[in-house]
């Protein structure tokens, strides 16, 4: 007798396993369409406090269209990481496949991390008290699921994979579609690639549309926490 | 969650993991620390432990398959179902919204007994017993003294596809009211009136179009199969060079992902499509054979009828300039048949929107694209009761014993002559007038406003925005009034109206609400009733499908209702074996669970293995393309005469015409009384002399016309339009206090472009007051002068808006909801008596402390109400709210 055929959730923790050798991310902007599920889902995922984001979508309006562009931003996982240097907690650390995560337990508030960061991806849970970012969800990969705005993307614009690997799907479209890291001038060697980057966006990314003039928006820095 | 071989998942065949325990516990790390990757997951969700189920999504109206995966009793994360033909397993950030809302902590848990006087935020807890035997105390002397009607049952969003109906018509009264006029009526009925009851929706086959012309559908953000079009839509134009165009009002998603995008002056959409029409007429670049075969208008009128309607023309009045009409109707037309129009309340919200929808139908009609690969489809969905399409499946009906509906209203034998007597002597002659056909579907007032026959005459769409006002006015005494779900008194046009209403005891003695949350309706009533949330009851599923073959799905319980809180089918059930007098025969439910499965029996495969998978579709079956090209089976020619070349058949219940003839050969057409597509339609004439409109006013046309939007002729230079617009992270009226997804719009500036600003003397950021006006043409209160009402809001830039466009999204500037609704702090409690559950949020605790954008933590709050503003304004004979049609000035204060 066969065994029966197991759905795809039915496989977790079975049959899916971590594999990747490094890896990293490619948002396609010239697929997002601005509707936040994978900030909603890293949110709801990771249960951060309402104040911070450890992935957020942008309403950036176009300089040469009366029309808008979209653009996840998130932790880039940089080779050359300005976080992990500065944390003299050794609280940073770079995982074997290239990740780069924050040790809780080690994290002890100074803030060095937020500061250095060139993107503000890095935040303070205040409710933990730690410093807090993007792991690419550590607990999803290690059971070979996706990271949880991969899995979310209803327009297929995030796509987690392994840049060691010149045949995986990323690798493959980061060539053929020329796409480049976020702010590449910061030099700190990225992660994650972004298809239909233009430069005016790295200018507007803190002034997006749907922030509204008058909100004491958490923004870009992500520093406003302490009002709370 | 996405199937394994679209993502780079690596199947590793079965070596199990031991369950919680993480395959790489120690990897070393780059800058020599071990990381201890157990401390690192610790509190996360752990998917080897988790428990997947599928279930249907409930964050919007697109219904999803979604899968939930609960840890620790509780849901923790929901993702997609890979096996939803449909979605196939996408979702949005709408779909975290349930669990944000079945963790609300100030969700209602227990039934509430109203203490103070009606609104003051008094409530005491009462037991379930103690609720239903006072609800059953009003309820049955309504029956025994044989006036049901009195009991008014009004519902926002109802998914239980019947179960409610079981309820009012086990208990007799026609009123199950809705908010269809709110949403979609404009839209549906030019779809039913060109192809038939069936076919209240169209389904367009975006997965092999290649050019689209999108008319004010707004699919990237918030549209009634939205999701479905979208990963569709952004697959065909990113992989297969699919055009989309899109006219809009403001950029939003949708018109920012569009390769075009035009901004047009509202209420001028019909405008531009006929003016296509026009090109595609003057280039012939139509398809007459599909045209000659299946439309009931000529071809010759047809060119006579849009003669004037050049682009230029079109310009003059849409402000889209008419060289690109021009390349637009052309690129449209050559793309045949891969190519289709959408459209949606952009088009149809306003007074002409029926005629506009109607000229948008016609050109797809024209170019034939009607049914074919790439083109407009169309594919019955809602029930499974052997439909047009569904021919050979399993049905799936609603278990018995099913109790009849009420009797028509009016005079004879077989109708209610007591109710129908009540109403004013003109409503009475006015229906007696009515031709037979409405006549037997007249139920009064609310239910089928006999002004807006169009709103019944498919089937009850209703006019839900004249509910209060026709209360108000005497047309239904109501003893009963109970509400479900329903945030009339924050989101309905005018919403002052109702809720004056709803505060009136004497014109609403007793209101029940049926909620998950404590909204500004369930602040009015008398008693609340908890219901459980999607994360925790049973509903039948099933759609039309985007993938064009027909599907079904359940949603499921994935954990225990919280609190006391029942589902709606274990309330109503409850209560009707406490109202009794025969009502409870129809309730005899012990097991909603062994309900559900009774429901699903036909399915060729078993219960357990349909929650399992939580959809079942046959995909071996052939797409539904050009269905009315189908032959006849020998089967259903058995027993059918050929009249006037239509197919009839004598049923059970009456004569109906089954197929056409076409070429000779008996096929089954369209599911109209004419077989064909009815782009002539006499029905519009018809209703519009049953009422007294006149027969110039632009919607008593049989044929699609264009005129301008009354209150839009010689509109003055300071007079602007205001419009609204929904947000993709929210929902109606519903998700204010949905955390994550208000987090991220919790405010509405008014949106206007730079120049509009200018012109105004404004800077952004700016506060201006916003008042609108009564709008003319033959609607509720027309010309009155006056404002409807004025809003206090701040002014933000745009470039892509129109230049006589202001707007406002809605769903935010809330008065209850709670804490993150209302953008409070912790200082604001809330509703005396309703016990707030802070072990909701374990993750949460800041939310204990308000939220950030709070006033009085020097934030912005949380938005502006804009619905008290907005005039009622149904469209003559359809009812369909015109929500973009508002004259509004603007002033700086």
């Amino acid at each position: 007798m066969t065994e029966k055929l197991k759905l795809p959730w039915e496989r977790v923790g079975s049959e899916y396993k971590a594999t990747k050798k490094k890896v990293g991310m490619l948002l396609d902007l010239d697929r997002c369409v601005g509707c936040h599920s994978c900030s909603v889902s890293c949110k709801t995922e990771h249960e951060v406090p309402l104040g911070a984001f450890r992935m957020r979508v942008r309403y950036l309006e176009r300089p040469d269209k009366p029309t808008i562009a979209f653009a996840p931003m998130m932790c880039m996982h940089c080779e050359d990481a300005p976080c992990l240097d500065a944390c003299g907690n050794n609280a940073i650390a770079r995982m074997d496949d290239g990740r780069v995560i924050i040790r809780e337990n080690k994290c002890d508030l100074d803030r060095d991390c937020v500061k250095a960061c060139p993107y503000g991806a890095i935040f303070i849970n205040e409710e933990k008290e730690v410093a807090e970012k993007c792991d690419f969800c550590v607990h999803r990969t290690e059971v070979g699921l996706e990271p949880a705005c991969a899995d979310s993307c209803p327009s297929q614009a995030i796509q987690f994979g392994d840049l060691a690997d010149p045949n995986d799907p990323i690798s493959l479209k980061i060539k053929a579609k020329g796409a480049k890291p976020w702010k590449e001038s910061a030099g700190t060697k990225p992660s994650v690639f972004y298809i239909g980057h233009e430069e005016w966006m790295e200018e507007k990314v803190n002034t997006g549309v749907q922030i509204d003039p008058k909100d004491e928006d958490i923004t870009y820095e992500q520093n406003n926490l302490k009002n709370l | 969650m996405h199937i394994s071989s679209r993502r780079s998942f690596l199947k590793v065949g079965a070596t199990a993991l031991a369950s919680g325990l993480l395959p790489s516990l120690f990897a070393p790390s780059a800058n020599a620390a071990k990381i201890d990757i157990a401390r690192l997951v610790k509190g996360k969700i752990d998917y080897t432990v988790a428990k997947a189920t599928p279930t249907i999504c409930f964050g919007c109206t697109n219904h999803c398959g979604v899968i939930g995966w609960v840890q620790d009793g509780r849901v923790r994360k929901i993702e997609g179902n890979p096996l939803d033909p449909n979605s196939q397993g996408n979702y949005c950030s709408k779909a975290q919204g349930m669990i944000s809302y079945t963790y609300y902590p100030e969700r209602l848990l227990y039934p509430l007994k109203r203490v103070g006087a009606r609104g003051a935020g008094k409530w005491k807890r009462v037991s379930w017993d103690e609720a239903l035997d006072e609800v059953a105390s009003k309820l049955r002397p309504l029956r025994e003294q044989g006036i049901p009607e009195e009991f008014v049952f009004h519902y926002g969003r109802d998914k239980t596809k019947g179960y409610t109906k079981r309820f009012t018509n086990a208990f007799g009264t026609p009123h199950r009211l809705n908010r269809r006029s709110i949403c979609s009526s404009n839209r549906r009925a030019p779809l039913m009136s060109y192809y038939g009851r069936d076919f209240e929706w169209e389904t367009q086959d975006f997965e092999n179009t290649k050019y689209v012309v999108n008319f004010g559908a707004n699919p990237m953000e918030a549209y009634q199969g939205g999701l479905y079009m979208m990963h569709r839509l952004r697959e065909s134009q990113n992989t297969k060079g699919t055009k989309m165009v899109t006219f809009e009002v403001r950029p939003s998603a949708t018109a920012s992902v569009s390769e075009e995008y035009h901004p047009v002056m509202p209420g001028t959409d019909g405008a531009v499509a006929f003016a296509m029409i026009h090109v595609i007429l003057r280039e012939n670049l139509h398809d007459e054979k599909f045209w000659n075969r299946w439309a009931n208008y000529s071809l010759v009128e047809l060119r006579k009828l849009v003669k004037d309607y050049t682009p230029a023309w079109a310009e003059k009045h849409s402000g889209v300039p008419a060289k690109d009409i021009e390349r637009i109707a052309i690129d449209f037309a050559q793309a045949a048949p891969a190519c289709t129009t959408m459209s949606n309340r952009g088009s149809a919200k306003h007074y002409n929107g029926v005629q506009s929808d109607r000229a948008i139908r016609m050109l797809d009609v024209l170019v034939g694209n009607v049914g074919k690969p790439g083109g407009f489809c169309l594919s019955s969905g809602s029930g499974w009761s052997g439909k047009y399409g569904q021919e050979g499946l399993p049905k799936l009906t609603q278990p018995g014993p099913k109790p009849k509906g009420p009797k028509p209203w009016g005079i004879g034998e077989g109708f209610n002559e007591v109710a129908f007597k009540k109403l004013p002597q003109k409503i009475q002659d006015r229906v007696n007038n009515f031709p037979d056909k409405w006549k037997n579907k007249y139920f009064g007032e609310l239910a089928t406003p006999s002004e807006y026959p169009l709103a019944w005459h498919w089937y009850q769409m209703r006019v839900g925005q004249l509910v209060y006002p026709y209360i108000r006015d005497g047309l239904q005494k109501v003893s009963v009034y109970m509400s479900f779900t329903l945030g009339a008194a924050y989101g309905y046009p005018e919403a002052k109206v109702a809720r004056d209403v709803l505060m009136d005891e004497k014109l609403i003695p007793y209101h029940v609400a049926i909620d998950i949350g404590y909204g500004e309706q369930a602040a009015l009533a008398d008693l609340i009733l908890p219901e459980a949330t999607s994360l925790e009851r049973w509903d039948h599923h099933s759609t039309n499908c985007y993938g064009l073959i027909p599907y079904t799905g359940v949603r499921q319980p994935l954990v225990k209702a919280a609190g006391e809180s029942k589902s709606v089918q274990e309330i109503l059930r409850d209560l009707a074996k406490k109202v009794g007098g025969g009502m409870e025969k129809y309730f005899d439910i012990d097991d909603i669970e062994e309900f559900y499965k009774e429901w699903y029996k036909n399915l060729p495969i078993s219960w357990e293995e349909f929650k399992r998978r939580g959809i079942w579709q046959d995909a071996t079956r052939p797409k539904d393309y050009e269905l009315y090209e189908r032959p006849l089976t020998a089967e259903e020619l058995e027993g059918t005469v050929v009249k006037d070349g239509l197919i009839k058949k004598d049923t059970s219940k009456g004569i109906k015409t089954v197929g056409i003839m076409m070429d000779g050969k008996p096929v089954r057409g369209f599911p109209t009384p004419t077989r064909r597509i009815q782009v002539y339609d006499e029905v519009w004439p018809e209703a519009a002399k049953a009422v007294g409109l006149s027969m110039d006013d632009v919607n008593a046309s049989p044929i699609a016309i264009y005129d301008t939007v009354p209150e839009h002729k010689d509109l003055a230079d300071d007079r602007y339009i205001f419009s609204t617009f929904k947000w993709n992270v929210h929902t109606q009226g519903r998700s204010a206090h949905w955390k994550y997804n208000s987090e991220i719009i919790h405010t509405n500036p008014v949106f206007m472009h730079p120049s509009t600003g200018a012109k105004l003397n404004l800077k952004e950021g700016d506060s201006v007051r916003l008042s609108v006006f009564r709008p003319k043409g033959a609607t509720y209160r027309s010309g009155e002068k006056g404002i409807v009402g004025s809003f206090e809001n701040h002014v933000r830039f745009l470039k892509g808006m129109h230049e006589k466009v202001m707007m406002c999204s809605h769903h935010v500037g809330h008065t209850e909801h709670g804490v993150v609704a209302r953008a409070e702090t912790e200082k604001s409690a809330p509703a005396v008596g309703i016990e707030t559950d802070e072990s909701a949020f374990p993750s949460d605790k800041l939310l204990k402390k308000g939220v950030w954008w709070s006033k009085k933590k020097g934030g912005i709050g949380g938005g502006v109400h804009i619905n008290d503003a907005l005039p009622i304004n149904p469209c003559p004979l359809t009812g369909g709210q015109n929500w973009y049609d508002n004259v509004c000035k603007i002033e700086k204060i």
